[in-house]
C-alpha cells in the first residue's frame, strides 16, 4: 500500500481478559494462523488499518500471567518480546487488563513496561465495573504508570477508536521504567548487570539471566556474563521471588490511590454458581449431562449436512466423469481427488459443532470448573485435569484434540494425553462401525428398550475411552520421566460466551483439522487410486487374457465386463499388495479384497468403506447394483459361506477402534512431541492391540 | 504455627507466611500468592484435590500438595 | 497427455509425503525453555 508503513503490534495480557475480543475487533477477518518456526505454537496475526496512513500488524499473543514462561505457549511471548530480530518483534505493546483483576494483571503490565518498549494499558470489561462497584481513577492511574490507559468493553464495543487514536502517537510515549525493584534487592549485583548490559533495560537483562536455558538470540560474549551472574542459582531464585513481591507492592500502592471496590453493589453470582457446579455430586452429574448433550447434538445436527455433502461431492465426481475428456487424469480427478476431498469435508459439521461446544463452555468459564472436578481422577491416570479437553476433543478427531494439549505444564502428563487421546472413537471410525454394526448386528432391542446395535456403538465408544485409560496408567508406571506438577489455573468469572469469539475458535480448530489432515489423505488418496488403476504386465493384458479365457464360456458382454474388472483389480498393485499381506490378515477372518479396504484406510479410516464400494462396484464395472450394505451382505468367500458374518465383523470393529491408522495423526504427533519415537510407539503397540483382539474375537467367535 | 492452605476448612480465611523457595514456584507467586496476603478456601474437589481458593483477589485452583506447602495463620 | 498429467501428479503426491514425514523442522531449535 503506498504511503502507509507496516508496524507490528503485539497484544499481550493474562487469558479470560477479553484479549481475543480485542483482537477480533481490531482486525475483524483479516486474521490467519500460521506457525513459528520450530515451535508447535500457532501463530495469530491480523491486520489492523489504524488510521490512513497507518497499517499495522497485530499479533496476538498466547495470554500469560507473567513473562516468565511455564508452558510452552507462554515462551512465545518472551522470545517475540525479548528478540529484536524475531520478525514479529513489536514495534509497541497493547497489554489488555481488566477491571475485576486489575492487580494481578498489573504485574504481567508492569513486567513489560520495564522492558522500554512502548506501552498501553488497556483496561477491559469497562461496562461491568458499576456492576461490580468498583471505580478507577483513570487520570491518576495515567500518571503513576507513566502510560496512557484507555478504558475499553470490547464486548460493547467502546474505546476501540480512542485506543487507535492514541497508537497514532506511540513513537512519544513515556518509555520509563516504573518498578524500581532492583536497588532494594541488591544494589551491587544489579550495577554489575547494569554495566554489563548497558545496551539494553536492566529488567530485560534481568529476565535473560534468569531464565532457564540461554535465549537463543544471545552472543557468546553474552552468555559468557550471564553464565557468571547466574551461576549462584540459590541467589538469583531467592532474587526472583523478592522481586516478584517488591513488584506487587509498587503495584499495590498505586493501586491504594486510584482503585476502590464498593463490595455492597457487587452481586456475587460467581458463589452461587460455584456451589452447584463444583459440587461433589451435582457437578459430576451436570458435567455428564453436559457431555451427552453434546454428543447428542453431534450426532442430530451433523447427519444432515452430511447427507448433503455427501452427495454434492458424489455428483460431482460424475459430473467430472461426463464433461471432461475420458482419460486417466480424469479418473484420478473424478475417482481419486474429488472422493478424497470429499472424505475430509464431510467430517467439517461434527468437528465444527463439537468446538462450538467446546469453545462456548471455555468462554463462559465453565471448562476451568470442569478441569477442577477432574484433576484428582485424571492425576491417577497420569495425567492431568486439563487433560479433559484434549480426550473430549478427539471424539470430533486427534488432531486438534493432540493440539489441544499445549496448555499442560507438566512435560509428562502432557505426553501421556498426546499419546492416549487416538484411542478416544474419533468421527472417521463411525462410517465404519456403522456399516458393520448394520451388517453383523441385529436391529433387535434386549430387554425391551435397548435396541442392540446401539448399545454396540455405545460399547465401542467406551471401549475407545477404556483403552485411553488403562494405556494412561500403563504409561504412567512405565515412562521415567519427572513429573514436576506447576498445577495453577484461574478460576475465572463467569460470563455469556461471545458469538463471535466462538466463531473464530471454530475456524480456526476447523482449518487445523483440514489442513492437518486433508493435504495428507489428499496426497494418499491419489496415490492409493494411482495403485488400484495401475498394475504390472498381468493388468494391462487384463482385457485381451480374460477374453480369451472366456471365449468359450458363453458368458454376455456385461458378465464379461465383470470379469475383467474383477481380474483388473485383483492384479493392480493394490491388488498384490492385498495379497501379498493375506497370510497376516487371515488369522483374524479377512481376505485380500478386506486388505485393500484396510490398506487404503490408511489415509483415512472412512476410507475404508468407500475402498470395499469401489472394489465390489468395481467387480460389478461400476454399475452400482444396490447399496454398498447390500453388496457386502451378499458377497461370500470361497466355499460359500458369507464373508461379513459376526466374527469378521465383530474382529473388524475391534481392529478399527485400536489401529492406529490415521496418518494425520501421527504427524501432528511427531510435530507435537518433535521426536519420532512416540509416533512409532503409538502405530506398533495400537497396532499390536488392533491384531491380537481382532485376532481372538474372531477364533473365540467362529 | 504448622497450618497451611491445605489445613483451611471451607469458608476459612489465613495469612500467608514465608514459604520455602523449592517448594514454591515462581508463578505462584506471580498469580498473587504472596507473604502477607489473605487467603481463603471457597471449595475443595471431590477426592479433597485440588483447592479452590481465593488469595490477594485472584480465584485460582491449586493441588493438595502445593497448598500443604503455603503456611499460614489462620485468622 | 492425460496420462503425463496423472504422473505430475503423483510425483507431486509422493514428494509432498515423503517431504511431511522426513524432513524435521530443523528452524531454529527450542529457544527457551522447552519442557523437554
Amino acid at each position: 500500500m503506498e504511503g502507509s508503513v507496516t508496524t507490528n503490534i503485539a497484544l499481550v495480557g493474562n487469558p479470560n481478559t477479553g484479549k481475543t475480543s480485542l483482537f477480533n475487533q481490531l482486525t475483524g477477518l483479516k486474521q490467519k494462523v500460521g506457525n513459528y518456526p520450530g515451535i508447535t505454537v500457532d501463530k495469530k496475526v491480523g491486520v489492523c488499518k489504524i488510521s490512513e496512513d497507518f497499517t499495522a500488524e497485530i499479533i496476538d499473543l498466547p495470554g500469560t500471567y507473567s513473562i516468565n514462561p511455564t508452558t510452552l505457549d507462554e515462551t512465545i511471548v518472551l522470545e517475540t518480546l525479548l528478540n529484536k530480530d524475531n520478525e514479529s518483534h513489536p514495534s509497541l505493546v497493547i497489554v489488555v487488563a481488566e477491571v475485576e483483576n486489575l492487580k494481578r494483571n498489573l504485574l504481567l503490565f508492569s513486567q513489560i513496561k520495564d522492558l522500554q518498549i512502548p506501552t498501553i494499558l488497556v483496561i477491559n470489561m469497562a461496562d461491568q465495573m458499576e456492576r461490580k462497584g468498583i471505580s478507577i481513577d483513570i487520570e491518576q492511574l495515567k500518571t503513576e504508570l507513566k502510560t496512557e490507559v484507555i478504558l475499553i468493553s470490547s464486548r460493547k464495543k467502546t474505546g476501540i477508536e480512542t485506543l487507535k487514536r492514541k497508537i497514532e502517537n506511540y513513537k512519544n510515549w513515556n518509555t520509563e521504567p516504573i518498578a524500581s525493584t532492583a536497588d532494594r534487592i541488591d544494589k551491587d549485583f544489579f550495577n554489575t548487570i547494569r554495566e554489563d548490559f548497558s545496551e539494553m533495560s536492566l529488567y530485560k537483562a534481568w529476565l535473560l539471566i534468569t531464565q532457564q536455558k540461554y535465549c537463543s538470540f544471545l552472543t557468546e560474549e553474552q552468555k559468557v556474563k550471564i553464565g557468571k551472574l547466574k551461576s549462584d542459582k540459590v541467589k538469583i531464585k531467592k532474587y526472583q521471588h523478592k522481586e516478584t513481591i517488591f513488584r506487587y507492592q509498587r503495584i499495590n500502592e498505586i493501586l491504594k490511590k486510584v482503585y476502590k471496590v464498593d463490595r455492597s453493589q457487587a452481586t456475587d453470582l460467581r458463589s452461587k454458581l460455584d456451589r452447584v457446579l463444583t459440587h461433589k455430586v451435582f457437578g459430576y452429574v451436570i458435567f455428564a449431562v453436559v457431555l451427552f448433550t453434546i454428543f447428542q447434538s453431534i450426532f442430530e445436527w451433523a447427519s444432515l449436512p452430511m447427507d448433503y455433502i455427501d452427495g454434492l461431492f458424489a455428483d460431482f465426481s460424475e459430473l467430472v466423469k461426463t464433461n471432461f475428456p475420458a482419460g486417466k487424469f480424469t479418473d484420478l480427478i473424478a475417482e481419486g481427488v474429488i472422493p478424497g476431498i470429499g472424505g475430509v469435508i464431510i467430517f467439517i459439521p461434527q468437528i465444527a459443532i463439537l468446538f462450538m461446544f467446546i469453545s462456548a463452555l471455555e468462554e463462559t468459564g465453565y471448562m476451568s470448573r470442569v478441569v477442577f472436578l477432574m484433576d484428582k481422577i485424571m492425576r491417577k491416570f497420569g495425567m492431568s485435569g486439563k487433560s479433559i479437553i484434549p480426550l473430549v476433543s478427539g471424539t470430533a478427531c486427534a488432531i486438534p484434540a493432540v493440539m489441544a494439549s499445549r496448555n499442560i505444564s507438566s512435560w509428562k502428563e502432557r505426553l501421556i494425553t498426546i499419546l492416549v487421546v487416538p484411542f478416544t472413537t474419533c468421527s472417521a471410525r463411525l462410517p465404519v462401525y456403522a456399516i458393520l454394526i448394520a451388517l453383523v448386528i441385529p436391529d433387535k432391542r434386549i430387554f425391551g428398550i435397548f435396541n442392540l446395535q446401539g448399545l454396540t456403538l455405545m460399547a465401542l465408544y467406551l471401549l475407545g475411552f477404556g483403552a485411553a485409560i488403562i494405556s494412561a496408567i500403563l504409561l504412567h508406571k512405565i515412562l521415567k520421566i519427572e513429573n514436576k506438577s506447576l498445577f495453577v489455573i484461574e478460576m475465572p468469572n463467569y460470563k455469556i460466551p461471545s458469538i463471535k469469539n466462538v466463531f473464530y475458535e471454530v475456524v480456526e480448530k476447523t482449518k487445523a483439522f483440514i489442513f492437518g489432515a486433508g493435504k495428507i489423505i489428499l496426497a494418499l488418496s491419489i496415490v492409493l487410486w494411482f495403485l488400484a488403476s495401475n498394475g504390472p504386465s498381468s493388468f494391462k493384458n487384463a482385457e485381451a487374457d480374460v477374453t480369451l479365457q472366456e471365449q468359450n464360456s458363453g458368458l454376455n458382454s456385461e458378465e464379461l465386463q465383470k470379469k475383467i474388472a474383477s481380474y483388473k483389480l485383483e492384479h493392480s498393485y493394490i491388488g498384490y499388495m492385498g495379497k501379498t499381506i493375506e497370510p497376516v490378515i487371515k488369522p483374524m477372518g479377512y481376505d485380500w479384497k478386506i486388505g485393500i479396504a484396510l490398506i487404503s484406510s490408511f489415509a483415512a479410516r472412512e476410507v475404508f468403506v468407500g475402498a470395499l464400494a469401489t472394489i465390489y462396484s468395481v467387480q460389478s464395472d461400476g454399475n452400482n447394483v444396490g447399496t454398498i450394505k447390500e453388496r457386502m451382505a451378499a458377497e461370500v468367500n470361497s466355499i460359500g459361506e458369507k464373508r461379513f458374518d459376526l466374527p469378521t465383523g465383530i474382529s473388524l470393529l475391534l481392529f478399527y477402534a485400536f489401529a492406529m491408522q490415521c496418518v494425520g495423526t501421527l504427524a501432528i504427533v511427531k510435530r507435537e512431541t518433535k521426536s519420532w519415537k512416540w509416533p512409532l510407539l503409538q502405530l506398533v503397540s495400537m497396532g499390536a492391540l488392533a491384531y491380537i483382539c481382532a485376532f481372538a474375537a474372531f477364533n473365540l467367535l467362529s | 504455627m504448622g497450618d497451611t492452605i491445605a489445613s483451611l476448612k471451607i469458608g476459612e480465611k489465613g495469612v500467608i507466611d514465608d514459604f520455602s523457595l523449592d517448594a514454591i514456584p515462581l508463578s505462584l507467586l506471580e498469580m498473587g500468592c504472596l507473604p502477607g496476603k489473605e487467603v481463603r478456601l471457597i471449595q475443595i474437589a471431590p477426592f479433597l484435590d485440588p483447592l479452590y481458593i481465593k488469595v490477594n483477589g485472584s480465584h485460582l485452583a491449586i493441588r493438595k500438595e502445593m497448598a500443604g506447602q503455603i503456611n499460614i495463620t489462620k485468622i | 497427455m492425460q496420462n503425463i498429467l496423472v504422473y505430475i501428479a503423483l510425483g507431486l503426491a509422493i514428494a509432498f509425503l515423503i517431504r511431511k514425514y522426513f524432513f524435521s523442522n530443523k528452524k531454529g531449535s527450542c529457544d527457551i525453555d522447552c519442557d523437554c
